[in-house]
C-alpha cells in the first residue's frame, strides 16, 4: 500500500512519482492532481486525442495503489449500465424456488387482505442488496479505502447522462430508490472525467470539476516522454523524431499526430535499426503517424524540406 | 472574501471568462490551499478552477499576468483588504500568515497620515515643476527624510510601495477608470492621495538647508519621486487595461447591437461579425440540447425479456429499437437586392452562423431569379461565402413574384408540416406581380412562415411595399434592423422549433 498521504503531499513529490512510473507531466498536471486530492474534486481532461488523458487517471491508480474502476461511455449509456441493476434472473429463480416456501407463509391466511399483510412482514427482500448489481458508478461509491473513477469519454454520452453524474459529481453520492441513498465511503473516490470536445459539456458539470487542458507537449517536454517510454532510441534520432512530429503539428492536417503516436513511431524506427530520419525512412513508416491518406499524400510532397530542416 | 481574488474574478468576468459563484468558492478552497506565496502555482492552480474552455484559459492567462503584476502579491493583497473591510474578522483566515498583518499596519498609518497632512500643506502642487536644475552631490550620508510618503521612499522597500500605491488606487476608485484620457488624471489623484504634496514640500525645504546632508537628502527624494511617478503611471495603465478596455468594448458592443445596420460603419463590420458570431454561440448553447424524436422501430427482444423478468415472464412491458429523427427543417429565403443589400450581408451572416444550431438549413438568395445557397455556405468561410451570395445574385431589381414561382418551381415538393420558412426581405417589388397565391401554398404547406422586414413598420405599405399582401398570407411579421431584433426573432425561432 502506498503512501498516498506522502506521495500527495506536494506537487513536486507528485511530478516525481509519476516520472517513476513513466509518466512524464507538465506542473500543470501535477498541479490538478494535487488540487484534486486535496480539494476533493473531480478533473475534467479535455485534449486532442493522444495526449495520456486516459493514461493520467490509470498512472494515478498505479501510483496510488488505488483500484481503478472504468466506465466507458457511448450513446445510450443509462443508469442501468453506470450505476446499478437488479439482478432480475436471480429474483425470478429465487421466487421459482420459494414458492414453496412461500405457501408455508400464507398458509393459514384468510382473505387476500391478511396474505398481503403477511408478505408485507417479509419486508422487500427480492429488492434488497442481495439483488442489487452495482455498476461502476455505485462500485466506485462503496470501495473501502477509496478508488480512482475514469469516466471516459464523456462526451460521447447523452446529455441525461451528464445530469446524472452530476450527484456523484458534487456530492460523492447516489441515489437508488429502493435503497436509499448511497454516500461515498470514507475516501471519496478520485474522479476523472475525460473528454475529446466533440461536443459541448454542460456548464454544470464543468462547474463542478477543475478543468485541466492538456495540449500537445513542447519538444522538451515530448523528448522526456519518448526517453522514459522508449528508453532504448539514441538521443540524436529522438531528437529528430520529435522536431519532425512536432514540424507535423504546424503544418493543416486532417488529425495531427499526438504523442501516442510518436511513441508508436518511436518504437517502429527502433524496430527498424534506424538511427537516423531520411526521407525514404520517413516515407515507408508515415502510416505509423497519419491516419488519413490525404494528410499522407500532403506529407509526403514537403517530406525533404522538412526533413532537412530538423536535420540541420 | 479575500478581496483580491474577488478583484480578480471581476476582471476576468470583464474578460468574458464565465465564473460562477461556486467556482468563486472553489478558488477561495484552492488559494487557501496554495497561499499567494509562489505566483506560478497559484497561477496553475486557478487555470484549474476558474477557465472552462481553451478560451477561457487563454483569457485567464493574460488576464493573471496583468492583474498579479506586483513582485509581492501578498502585499497588494493585505492593502486592499484592509481599505474596504477595516475589520474583517476573516482577515487571518486567508492563506498568508501573521507577518502580512504587522506590516500592513505599518502601511496604513503612513497613508491615512498624510490625508490628515494633506489639508495643512499650504504650497500648492505645480511647484515641483519650477525647481531648478542643481549640481549632482554625489553619494554620501543624508539626513533623516520627516514627510511620511519621503520616509516610505528612502525606506526602499518596493512591497509596501506597491502597497500604498494600491492603496491610494482604491481610495481614488481607480477600478473605475473608463477612458484613456482620464489616465493622466488618475495618476496625479494617486500621488495626491500618497501624499505628494508633503513631499514636494520637503524637497523645497530641504533645498533650502545649507548641510549638505540635508541637500543631498532632497536630491535623492526628488529623484525617487519622480521613479515613483513612473510606477503609478505604470499602475494606472494596468489597471486602465484590466478594467476599462473590455468596458469600453462591452460599450461599444452594446451600442452596435441596437444600431440600425444600414447604418453600421465599415469599420465595425469584423466587431460586428464578432458579435454575431457571440450570439449565434448563445443561441447554440441555449438550444443545442437536441430534442430527440424516437420513432419505434423494431421490437428489441432482449432488453424486452430482461426488462419483463420481474414480472415473472410475462411480457407486458415493451421495449423498441428507436429511431432518432433530428426534426427541424429551415427554408431562409433572403432578399439580396440593392434596396437591402447592406441588411442581406448581416442576415446571411447570422444564418450562416446559425447552421450548428439548426442542422437543416436551407439557404435560398435572390434579387429576382432565386438561387439555392446552401452549399455555397457549406463550403465557403464566411467572408467569402457572403462576398460570393452578393456577387452572384444581387445585381438584378427585385422581383418578389419571380422568387416565388422559383421557390414553388424547385422546392415546393420540400416544404412539409415541420418546416419553418424565414422571409428576410423589405417586399418593395417595384410594382411587379406579387404572386401571393404562392405564399399562400407554402403557408398552407408550411408550419411557419416568418417575414422579417428590415425596414421601419411605419413605412410598411408605402409606395412599392406590398407587406400589407404578403403578411395575410405569414404566421409573424416582425421589423428587424438591429442585431437585437435578429437575436430575439431567432430565439423565439428555436425556442418553438426545438
Amino acid at each position: 500500500m502506498a503512501d498516498i498521504e506522502s506521495i500527495a503531499q506536494s506537487v513536486d513529490s507528485l511530478k516525481k512519482h509519476f516520472e517513476s512510473h513513466r509518466y512524464i507531466c507538465s506542473t500543470q498536471i501535477a498541479t490538478a492532481v494535487y488540487l484534486a486530492y486535496h480539494l476533493k474534486k473531480p478533473i475534467l481532461i479535455e485534449g486532442p486525442p493522444g495526449v495520456g488523458k486516459t493514461e493520467l487517471a490509470k498512472t494515478t491508480s498505479e501510483m496510488l495503489s488505488l483500484p481503478m474502476i472504468r466506465l466507458q461511455c457511448y450513446e445510450g449509456l443509462d443508469e442501468s449500465k453506470a450505476i446499478y441493476e437488479w439482478k432480475y434472473g436471480k429474483q425470478l429463480l429465487y421466487t421459482q424456488v420459494l414458492k414453496e416456501a412461500l405457501d408455508e407463509v400464507l398458509d393459514g391466511a384468510k382473505g387476500f387482505t391478511e396474505s398481503v399483510k403477511r408478505l408485507h412482514e417479509f419486508g422487500d427482500i427480492f429488492f434488497s442488496e442481495e439483488f442489487l448489481e452495482p455498476r461502476p458508478l455505485l462500485k466506485a461509491l462503496r470501495e473501502e479505502d477509496g478508488c480512482v473513477l475514469l469516466i471516459d469519454e464523456i462526451d460521447k454520452s447523452d446529455h441525461e447522462f451528464e445530469s446524472l453524474l452530476l450527484e456523484i459529481l458534487s456530492d460523492y453520492q447516489i441515489s437508488v430508490p429502493e435503497i436509499g441513498t448511497v454516500k461515498a465511503a470514507k475516501e471519496p473516490p478520485m474522479v476523472f472525467l475525460t473528454s475529446n470536445n466533440t461536443r459541448e459539456i454542460s456548464d454544470a458539470l464543468k462547474r463542478r470539476c477543475l478543468h485541466l487542458y492538456i495540449p500537445f507537449p513542447d519538444v522538451e517536454l515530448e523528448q522526456k516522454i519518448i526517453q522514459a517510454r522508449v528508453p532504448e532510441v539514441s538521443a540524436s534520432l529522438r531528437h529528430q523524431l520529435v522536431s519532425f512530429i512536432q514540424e507535423l503539428r504546424g503544418l493543416d492536417l486532417k488529425k495531427v499526430p499526438a504523442i501516442s503516436e510518436t511513441i508508436d513511431w518511436a518504437r517502429t524506427l527502433l524496430l527498424l535499426h534506424a538511427d537516423a530520419l531520411d526521407p525514404e525512412l520517413v516515407r515507408s513508416t508515415l502510416n505509423v503517424i497519419l491516419k488519413f491518406q490525404e494528410d499522407i499524400e500532403n506529407v509526403e510532397s514537403e517530406l525533404h524540406s522538412i526533413t532537412a530542416k530538423i536535420r540541420k | 472574501m479575500d478581496r483580491t481574488l474577488s478583484n480578480f474574478i471581476r476582471s476576468l468576468r470583464m474578460a468574458d471568462v464565465r465564473v460562477s459563484t461556486a467556482e468563486t468558492l472553489d478558488a477561495v478552497e484552492a488559494v487557501e490551499l496554495v497561499g499567494y506565496k509562489d505566483r506560478k502555482f497559484l497561477k496553475e492552480s486557478l487555470a484549474l478552477v476558474l477557465p472552462k474552455t481553451a478560451d477561457e484559459k487563454e483569457a485567464f492567462n493574460a488576464c493573471f499576468e496583468d492583474f498579479f503584476k506586483f513582485e509581492d502579491v501578498s502585499g497588494e493583497q493585505k492593502s486592499g483588504q484592509d481599505n474596504d473591510h477595516p475589520d474583517d474578522p476573516q482577515d487571518e483566515q486567508t492563506g498568508e500568515g501573521g507577518e502580512g498583518g504587522s506590516s500592513d499596519r505599518q502601511a496604513d498609518e503612513p497613508a491615512r497620515d498624510s490625508k490628515k497632512k494633506k489639508s495643512k500643506a499650504k504650497k500648492p502642487n505645480n511647484n515641483l515643476y519650477q525647481e531648478e536644475t542643481e549640481a549632482d552631490l554625489g553619494p554620501g550620508p543624508m539626513g533623516e527624510p520627516s514627510s511620511e510618503l519621503a520616509q516610505l521612499l528612502m525606506a526602499n522597500s518596493k512591497v509596501e510601495l506597491s502597497m500604498a500605491m494600491a492603496k491610494a488606487g482604491e481610495a481614488t476608485d481607480v477600478r473605475e477608470i473608463q477612458i484613456f484620457t482620464q489616465k493622466g488624471l488618475y495618476a496625479r489623484r494617486i500621488m495626491d492621495q500618497m501624499g505628494l504634496a508633503d513631499l514636494n514640500q520637503e524637497i523645497s525645504e530641504l533645498r533650502e538647508q545649507t548641510a549638505i546632508t540635508e541637500r543631498r537628502l532632497g536630491q535623492e527624494l526628488k529623484r525617487r519621486r519622480d521613479w515613483l511617478r513612473e510606477q503609478v503611471r505604470d499602475y494606472v495603465e494596468r489597471q486602465f487595461l484590466l478594467n476599462a478596455d473590455v468596458t469600453g468594448r462591452k460599450l461599444r458592443e452594446e451600442l452596435l447591437r441596437k444600431v440600425k445596420l444600414s447604418n453600421v460603419e465599415h469599420r465595425n463590420f469584423r466587431l460586428i461579425q464578432e458579435i454575431v458570431y457571440k450570439m449565434a454561440k448563445k443561441l447554440t448553447t441555449l438550444h443545442s440540447r437536441r430534442k430527440k424524436v424516437f420513432k419505434r422501430g423494431q421490437l428489441n427482444v432482449p432488453r424486452t425479456l430482461r426488462r419483463n423478468m420481474s414480472y415473472d415472464g410475462a411480457i407486458f412491458d415493451l421495449h423498441w429499437k428507436s429511431v432518432k429523427i433530428d426534426r427541424p427543417k429551415v427554408f431562409a429565403i433572403c432578399d439580396v437586392s440593392g434596396s437591402v443589400a447592406s441588411y442581406a450581408r448581416f442576415m446571411l451572416m447570422f444564418l450562416y452562423s446559425l447552421d450548428e444550431v439548426m442542422p437543416k438549413v436551407r439557404s435560398f438568395a435572390f434579387s429576382s431569379d432565386l438561387a439555392e445557397v446552401t452549399d455555397l455556405f457549406n463550403r465557403n468561410k464566411i467572408e467569402d461565402a457572403i462576398a460570393k451570395v452578393l456577387r452572384d445574385y444581387s445585381g438584378g431589381s427585385t422581383d418578389y413574384g419571380q422568387a416565388l414561382v422559383d421557390f414553388r418551381k424547385h422546392c415546393m415538393e420540400d416544404v412539409d408540416n415541420r418546416t419553418t420558412i424565414i422571409m428576410l426581405g423589405d417586399a418593395r417589388n417595384n410594382y411587379g406581380e406579387t404572386h401571393a397565391e404562392i405564399l399562400k401554398e407554402m403557408y398552407d404547406r408550411s408550419k411557419r412562415i416568418i417575414w422579417l422586414n428590415p425596414e421601419s413598420r411605419l413605412s410598411w405599405n408605402t409606395g412599392d411595399s406590398e407587406m400589407r399582401k404578403y403578411s395575410a398570407y405569414s404566421h409573424q411579421v416582425e421589423e428587424c434592423n438591429s442585431l437585437m431584433h435578429l437575436e430575439r426573432v431567432v430565439g423565439n425561432l428555436l425556442r418553438q422549433i426545438n
